[in-house]
């Protein structure tokens, strides 16, 4: 009978327990370089002050490759999520939704290289990292993490192109079927007109 | 008195709620409750209205424009929505129990924000309440930098080398304060953001590891976790329209499947390693699904935009959240 109860402790202490080893890892391995990282991020934006990224801002907005790469790239680096999708201003109503689109989702592909990014959301990137680094450590991949952040940035780049494209035609396609018209064409000329 | 249509309703928190109280009193201009919540008009914004007399509207199928919102109900957990509808100092009404948090943390105050709120939680204002009343007014644009240490500088004109001493020493100061509001600004979201979810994944995983569960559900999740097909499967589950909005809250579905299941499973090798990168696309297609109509306010579009913009987006994700896999898939061929 005590045995019973003992092991029942032991294994309800356990759970807790290996938490709390995981707990320890994660915070060991992820917050010391994302704490300075994120100090170093933060003051370089204040240095540069956001008057500056918003001309590029606009430079970029005109370009459909730029307008869902660069232009939301920025957007997520600078200002991070969710403010990068203020950007969305200097941009035409039309494509405003595609914007959107492309920068949410960017908002996980940058944390691999740049946590700052969106650290409030790391897991959804650092859940499959810690995965490789298990592996690597056992020597069970032929790639690194930093490989793989690599490329999850350059392809959630290509997919943010592509669901901008996309996005945009429809928008287009669901405003002509349901004869919403854009009401911007005064801020239309105002662009075109500031570049 | 055509006043006497709207009646003022005071919001409270509930149990774990954080803020408050708000009275709501909508006038003929502001005359909107809007729902951004995903899914059906909760219970709340609807008692809300019937009380108030204002009407409700969802924000997902036709947002007003925000000069016509009385009050918005939200279900934020903690990420990012909490924050937006405060920062423009519009009353925010949040179904879950949150805080101050996310990235516009500093934003959420008690006379704006008031969370955990149930339909038990609203009653009419009396006089004594009113006059408590928050003015739903645009708050000024420097609001945010009022946290900001600036010492005060003395404007002496002092020309020659003392003068140039003093300058240098301005410009040093400067750098360190901006330094040092990055440092604070980067535990603030450690210890708001970050830290939280590392306990609650943290103790997730504990139990998932040592209970067993674990191992089952990787094993559930193999044949679709292990290869491409199943991984298109995942992405366009994670893609219909009607279930990406609710998928979407916080990134929590996205996180907890890469940290709990995919991450370990690749780990100790049932998921082939080479399926990390379209893993990584697929059960995240339904990124920002939830915040469309939030995320496009922020850019300033208009209504009409709006409206055609959310179907467009979900419509969409159907499409280029396969397509992603796909590329990745290909992609992790040059690993």
């Amino acid at each position: 009978m005590l045995d019973v109860l003992t092991h029942a402790a032991e294994s309800f202490i356990g759970v807790f327990n290996q938490g709390g080893a995981v707990f320890v890892g994660f915070v060991t391995g992820i917050l010391p370089t994302l704490i300075v990282l994120l100090t170093a991020v933060y003051a370089l934006i204040e240095l540069i002050g956001e008057h500056r990224i918003q001309g590029i801002a606009r430079f970029a907005s005109k370009n459909v490759i730029l307008r869902y790469s660069l232009l939301p790239f920025l957007a997520v680096f600078f200002l991070t999520n969710p403010m990068a999708y203020t950007f969305g201003t200097f941009l035409r109503e039309r494509h405003k939704p595609a914007f959107y689109d492309a920068a949410v989702s960017l908002v996980h592909p940058t944390t691999g290289l740049f946590p700052h990014c969106n650290p409030g959301e790391l897991f959804v990137w650092m859940g499959v990292a810690t995965g490789i680094t298990t592996l690597a450590m056992n020597g069970d991949t032929s790639f690194s993490v930093a490989k793989l952040a690599l490329f999850y940035l350059i392809v959630g780049l290509i997919v943010a192109v592509i669901k901008g494209i996309v996005t945009e035609w429809l928008t287009l396609f669901l405003a002509k079927r349901e004869g919403v018209v854009f009401e911007d064409d005064e801020e239309e000329i105002e662009v075109t007109k500031a570049a | 008195m055509l006043s006497t249509k709207f009646r003022a309703v005071k919001v409270e928190r509930g149990a774990g709620g954080w803020g408050g109280p708000l009275v709501i009193e909508p006038t003929e201009q502001r005359d909107k409750i809007v729902a951004v919540t995903g899914g059906d008009i909760p219970e709340v914004a609807r008692k809300l209205a019937e009380m108030t007399g204002a009407t409700v509207v969802d924000g997902f199928r036709s947002p007003p424009i925000e000069s016509e919102i009385a009050a918005v109900v939200v279900d934020c957990g903690g990420t990012a929505r909490c924050g937006v509808y405060p920062r423009k100092r519009i009353p925010t009404i949040n179904l879950t129990p949150v805080g101050q948090s996310g990235p516009l943390a500093q934003f959420i105050t008690e006379d704006i924000y008031v969370s955990a709120v149930k339909v038990s939680n609203m009653s009419y204002a009396t006089e004594a309440d009113e006059t408590a009343a928050p003015a739903a007014t645009p708050a000024p644009a420097t609001e945010a930098k009022t946290e900001k240490v600036t010492a005060p500088e003395p404007e002496q004109d002092q020309g020659g080398f003392l003068g140039f001493i003093t300058s240098v020493g301005r410009v040093m100061g400067n750098v360190v304060n901006v330094l040092f509001n990055s440092g604070r600004r980067t535990i603030d979201t450690v210890v708001r953001n970050v830290l939280p979810f590392i306990a609650f994944v943290a103790m997730l995983i504990g139990v998932i590891n040592a209970t067993g569960v674990g191992e089952a559900l990787a094993h559930v999740l193999e044949p679709l976790g292990s290869n491409i097909i199943g991984l298109l499967v995942l992405s366009a589950i994670c893609g219909l329209p009607f279930l990406s909005p609710i998928l979407g809250p916080g990134a929590v579905i996205a996180q907890v499947i890469g940290a709990a299941i995919i991450g370990p499973a690749i780990g100790t090798g049932v998921i082939p390693a080479a399926m990390a990168l379209p893993a990584l696309f697929a059960y995240n297609t339904q990124v920002g699904a939830d915040f469309v109509p939030v995320g496009l306010a922020l850019g300033e579009a208009k209504p009409s935009t709006i409206k055609v913009g959310v179907p467009a987006l979900l419509l969409s994700r159907q499409i280029t959240g396969p397509i992603s896999v796909l590329i990745a898939y290909g992609a992790s061929f040059l690993l």
